[in-house]
């Protein structure tokens, strides 16, 4: 598998304030990555930097892919950090996806209403294409917000606290449709979220993030009731019950 | 007078006046929609009182621009220094805001106070913004920034429209939030400099936030609010011009009650739409 983000010996930061040090890991084609950790810990902070919005104050983020064409990488951010007073329609966001494919000065063509048609059916939005976005649930707008990301084309897809907020279905639905992402369209997918049982049972691999404590590997490797205890300061259960991963703060203790 | 003599008065002795009202009617209510969208209503409020202060500022021996020129440096340089405030965490937004506001009152009192050449009547007219005396050259000063202004957001349209709803992902795709979202102020300072100096910070205010608030509480989607909000602003300065004149009251604050009232208007359909 190619490396597609190279962390080489990174340190993070917001002007002389060091975040995360010396971070040294790489995100793979094909990976279905989990980013966890505690609130504030530095989960936004590596985000920005694989967003490229971060520059390291030391070592070096690297960006490949297998063609050697510059990675496209398609973001879904937290829905409430959209500010979304004017009453676009869904297919106006959506449309928002393909705006650096077309550059300056050009207008949509018949190409980019098209792609932007076909997004929104992928992820099963094709009904609502001109209903208004503000109007929409929480897991519909997510959904939204997931074809625009797709609209543009990406190799890699990121998602930041994509299940925030959400109730039981809606929850799963997203996490079922990145999953689907990642199995059949081969999309390598990175996700961010406090919320470790969403990540536990989808990711293949997970960073643990926090500012004296960062690892990195797979699921059973990383998810130890000793790491996320030590993590969060408190007894943390991991047990697997009918092949999922449920987490227990408070220690473990299940009726079987 | 009758109503048609009321008309007549208006379209042959006062072309500028009704021209230029409506002209700034229609830049401040379509700018409106970006800045009541953006949620810095409170950021247009500061600019019209910065521009005021532009303008008073040339009543001083070591500031002695024209008017237009003093209200649009002052006015440009508070856009470029607020843009750099208002990224920063330390103080709220609404506080750097507040205290530019008042700054820019009390520096503007000061000056009226000291300033040689003020004459009383002079300086009220200016920052009155007297309408009727709108000049053929403050006229076509203002509609070339109408034009350039039109023409910024007809070939910017995406990149202000992605910034405006959401500028994180936008910053992803490589869009320069900072550099655009300087664009738009620095666009919407000329516009409010200008057309302070022609109509006053009552008029210019007024149309940034009725128009855009009634147009969104009456259209459902973006390029309807934006048509309604210009629509508006059309049409509310020669309705406001006819009462004005028919009831010997000031002309901005009878223009920008006219507006008001289709703002009511637009609020009680509302209500009525809903049941």
């Amino acid at each position: 598998m190619t490396p597609y983000i190279i962390f080489e010996n990174t340190t993070l930061g917001y002007g002389s304030k060091v975040i995360l040090r010396d971070l040294t890991f790489t995100i793979e084609e094909g990976d279905y990555f989990g980013i966890v950790g505690p609130n504030g810990a530095g989960k936004t902070t590596i985000l920005r930097a694989i967003l490229g919005v971060l520059k390291p104050l030391a070592g070096r983020v690297q960006f490949q892919s297998r063609t050697g064409e510059p990675l496209r990488i398609g973001y879904v951010p937290q829905r409430d950090t959209i500010d979304d007073v004017l009453p676009y329609t869904v297919d106006e966001v959506v449309m928002m996806g393909r705006y650096r494919t077309l550059g300056m000065f050009r207008h949509p063509s018949a190409t980019d209403r098209s792609a932007v048609a076909k997004s929104l059916d992928h992820v099963g939005m094709g009904d609502l294409a001109g209903h208004i976005f503000k109007d929409l649930s929480g897991g519909q707008k997510q959904r939204v917000l997931i074809a625009r990301a797709l609209a543009g084309d990406p190799t890699v897809l990121v998602l930041d606290e994509p299940t925030n907020g959400m109730d039981l279905p809606s929850r799963y639905s997203i996490l079922d449709l990145t999953r689907r992402l990642h199995d059949q369209d081969g999309l390598t997918v990175i996700i961010v979220s406090h919320l470790l049982d969403d990540v536990a049972n989808h990711a293949s691999r997970i960073a643990i993030v926090e500012q004296s404590f960062f690892q990195v590997g797979t699921v059973s490797e990383v998810l130890t009731g000793r790491n996320l205890s030590d993590l969060y300061g408190l007894p943390v259960g991991v047990e697997t019950i009918q092949g999922r991963t449920i987490i227990l703060a408070g220690g473990t203790n299940v009726s079987r | 007078m009758s109503p048609g003599d009321i008309v007549s008065t208006i379209v042959n002795e006062f072309p500028y006046a009704l021209y230029g009202s409506m002209l700034v009617g229609v830049a401040a209510a379509f700018l409106g929609v970006f800045i009541v969208a953006r949620r810095v209503v409170f950021f247009g409020a500061v600019l019209t009182q910065v521009s005021v202060l532009g303008l008073t500022a040339t009543f001083l021996p070591f500031f002695a621009l024209p008017h237009t020129v003093g209200s649009l440096v002052v006015t440009l340089f508070a856009v470029v220094i607020l843009s750099q405030l208002l990224t920063g965490k330390d103080v709220p937004r609404d506080a750097i805001l507040g205290v530019v506001f008042v700054i820019a009152i009390a520096a503007r009192i000061l000056i009226m106070q000291k300033a040689p050449k003020v004459e009383a009547a002079e300086v009220e007219s200016l920052l009155r913004g007297d309408i009727l005396f709108v000049t053929p050259d403050l006229f076509w000063l203002m509609a070339g920034a109408f034009v350039v202004a039109m023409l910024l957001h007809g070939l910017f349209a995406k990149e202000f429209t992605f910034i405006n709803f959401d500028a994180e992902t936008a910053r992803t795709q490589g869009y320069n939030a900072g550099m655009w979202n300087l664009i738009f102020y620095l666009n919407a300072g000329m516009i409010i400099a200008f057309a302070t100096h022609m109509v006053g910070d009552l008029f210019v205010f007024g149309f940034l936030v009725v128009p855009p608030v009634a147009a969104s509480l009456l259209a459902k989607r973006v390029r309807t609010i934006f048509a309604v909000s210009v629509l508006i602003g059309l049409i509310s300065p020669p309705i406001g011009l006819f009462f004005a004149f028919l009831w010997d009251f000031p002309a901005s604050p009878t223009i920008v009650g006219v507006a008001s009232v289709i703002l009511l208007g637009a609020y009680l359909l509302r209500l009525v739409r809903r049941r």
